[in-house]
């Protein structure tokens, strides 16, 4: 049996401390070997009650003393204890604060010392109107049945729809644990007081875009309140997740959106028009400029032109007066005569021919109709 | 004989150490105790925590808590003095500050939250009615916001919300002091409209949404015709200013143009009707002409001559 035990040990003997497995190892042989000792003892000999009843004693003793042992190894290793980074121990002696540990491994008295820990970094959160059902890459939110929560009357007695978290964590962890029962709850309290609070003083529309501004007071609020019932809690902030309308006004704030998209497009649409008509009026304007110029211009030039004309001939007329009129006289008639299709002449004395002259005829039948009547 | 001595050894060892045990007991951390006799309290309630000594076997201690505890109210169905219909949802915080009248008064802290929903609820109950709506929504320090004028509704408040949950406070607070409880606030969690109530808040806020959207709307009809009346006065400025200095320019270049004939013209006057003529001539007969001589004119006279 020993040996067993042994040779399923690799290391055997050379291992200098003894590790638990060895220790308890050898507690269960010793005690067996008590046992069977007691009966190896008593069989052979069989010496009467006394030796078997010393026997019985000296067996239960040993068992005493292991239990004793081992009740006092427990004691001593659980008077260690250590407080992870982040934590802090309460020590309570019979029942009493006598201090915190501090992160690191600690001694306490056993038996008579008792810790609590208590978690003072941890970030601990509050949701209200909504709840994490499913916190991960993509966060589940269960929304609906927390209208009593969310929703907020304002300073104008409108409605308004509010989803926010309370971050807070433990500051003091002796006021913590002892002066306020069930600080979650108390947190939770005074958050949707606070909210009603601040809320209550401000009108809807202000609300809707003073985030920030609602968050700061709250925590304000909340911690003044919190600090009052010395609960050892630290807001670390508020965050106002939405701030909405109530659903069954959301489409009218919607339509408010609309309209304030329409009067921007009605705007648009008006200076289009105006962009599109003034900059090529502009341009017409100077067109009708230009041309005006143009027009001057020319009419300046053209006079120059005729007048010296008229002047280069005036200057020859004035050499051979007779004969030059003469000469363009009938250089004019030479001009104009082959292209006149009738030239009627009528004598000074015979006035009547000419209500014959049917004018507004075509030339044709004016030609004939004289003709006819004549 | 031996026997029997370790036996009445071991007996009273075992009934002294009961009896120590029995004669001390350690109050935790958070927490006050009440020692009692047969049911008559003996001395103070004990608030200090630790271990304390008491006779053993005929005292006992009872234990309560030292801790700010929550009480809760049921929402309630309130009509405020304008006659609205809310929910009021109250929460208080209050401790045992006397254990030993709590003891004897109250015994369990479940009796004493239905004494809290009794008083409280009763007290919120009465201030709620009388008292406007308004007065459980804003604080005490509210001020009226800027433009709430213009809206003509506000209503200026006599109380707040703070005053009036202190009044509430303070009036349960005297009621609960027989009973070992001390109040530590009293606060409005939730006020909320009842649901027929909520629904013509919507329907208001709703046509107030659907005047501003109309507003919006008429403001950019507005704008769009006055921006199109611009247009126009515009166009017509630019088209009418380049048409005044256009006719300057051409009346001027026209009186240039005269000035130059004039000059010139009037150097033989005569000559320059005879000459203008036979242009005229030139110009103005085209082949749809039919011309029409007197036969005493010059022109039929030199017309024969030519034939």
């Amino acid at each position: 049996m020993t040996m067993q035990n042994q040779s399923q040990s690799p290391w055997g003997k050379k291992k200098g401390p003894p590790t638990p497995e060895d220790l308890i190892a050898a507690l269960l042989k010793k005690i067996k070997d008590s046992f069977e000792g007691g009966g190896d003892e008593g069989n052979p000999s069989r010496p009467g009650g006394t030796g078997e009843a010393m026997g019985f004693g000296a067996g239960v003793a040993k068992v005493l003393s292991v239990v004793g042992a081992l009740l006092v190894l427990n004691i001593l290793a659980s008077s260690f204890y250590t407080i992870a980074p982040g934590e802090r121990g309460v020590i309570l002696r019979l029942g009493r604060i006598q201090s915190v540990a501090e992160p690191g491994l600690n001694f306490k008295l056993p038996l008579v010392d008792s810790l609590i820990k208590v978690d003072v970094e941890t970030v601990r959160k509050e949701e209200f109107g909504f709840r994490t059902k499913s916190p991960g890459q993509k966060t589940v939110y269960e929304k609906a049945g927390f209208k009593a929560e969310s929703l907020v009357l304002t300073g104008d007695k409108n409605v308004i729809d509010v989803e926010w978290i309370v971050q807070y964590k433990v500051q003091d962890p002796i006021n913590f644990l002892f002066k306020v029962k069930d600080t979650a709850q108390a947190v939770r309290d005074v958050s949707e007081k606070a909210i009603r609070r601040v809320l209550g003083n401000q009108d809807f529309d202000y609300s809707l875009q003073n985030r920030e501004v609602i968050e700061m007071s709250m925590v304000k609020d909340l911690q003044k309140t919190l600090d009052s019932y010395e609960s050892g809690i630290k807001i670390v902030t508020v965050k106002l997740q939405d701030v909405n309308p109530p659903e069954a006004v959301k489409p009218a704030f919607n339509e408010v959106n609309e309209a304030d998209q329409d009067m921007k497009r009605l705007v648009n649409e008006a200076e289009e028009n105006y962009n599109r008509v003034i900059p090529k009026a502009k341009g017409s304007a100077k067109q009708i400029l230009e041309e005006a110029h143009g027009y001057a211009t020319e009419r300046v030039n053209l006079a120059k032109g005729e007048t010296t004309r008229f002047l280069n001939i005036l200057e020859e007329y004035k050499g051979a007066k007779d004969v030059t009129r003469r000469r363009m006289y009938l250089e004019t008639m030479q001009k104009v005569l082959p292209k006149v299709e009738a030239v009627y002449v009528v004598d000074g004395g015979q006035p009547s021919i000419l209500p014959l002259l049917d004018l507004g005829k075509t030339i044709p039948q004016a030609s004939a109709k004289p003709a006819v009547s004549q | 004989m031996q026997k029997v001595i370790r036996t009445a050894v071991v007996g009273l060892v075992c009934v002294l150490a009961l009896t120590a045990w029995n004669s001390f007991y350690v109050v935790p951390e958070g927490f006050q105790a009440v020692v009692t006799q047969f049911g008559a309290p003996i001395g103070e309630p004990v608030v200090v925590a630790g271990p304390h000594l008491k006779t053993p076997f005929i005292q006992e201690v009872t234990f309560f808590d030292k801790k700010i505890l929550i009480w809760d109210g049921d929402p309630n169905q309130i009509p405020t003095k304008d006659k609205t219909f809310v929910y009021v949802d109250v929460t208080a915080r209050w401790r045992i500050s006397n254990a030993l009248v709590f003891l004897q008064a109250v015994k369990t802290e479940a009796r004493a939250q239905t004494i809290l929903d009794d008083v409280v609820d009763s007290t919120v109950r009465d201030m709620v009615n009388k008292n406007n709506l308004v007065e459980m929504i804003r604080s005490s320090d509210w001020i009226m916001s800027e433009g709430a004028g213009t809206r003509g509704d506000e209503e200026p408040i006599v109380m707040g919300r703070d005053k009036l949950t202190d009044v509430i406070h303070k009036t349960a607070s005297e009621s609960m002091v027989k009973y070992g409880i001390e109040l530590v606030d009293v606060m409005f969690k939730r006020v909320n409209y009842i649901d027929t109530v909520q629904g013509k808040v919507f329907e208001r806020m709703i046509s107030e949404r659907k005047r501003i959207a109309a507003e919006k709307r008429s403001q950019g009809e507005g704008q769009k015709a006055e921006i199109l009346g611009k247009v126009d006065r515009e166009l017509r400025n630019i088209t009418s200013s380049a048409r005044q200095e256009a006719e300057q320019i051409k009346g001027k270049a026209d009186a240039e143009a005269a000035r130059i004939y004039a000059d010139a013209f009037n150097k033989d006057p005569e000559f320059y009707t005879f000459f203008k003529t036979l242009e005229s001539y030139e110009q103005t007969i085209g082949s749809n002409t039919r011309l029409v001589v007197p036969s005493d004119s010059e022109f039929y006279r030199y017309l024969n001559a030519l034939q």
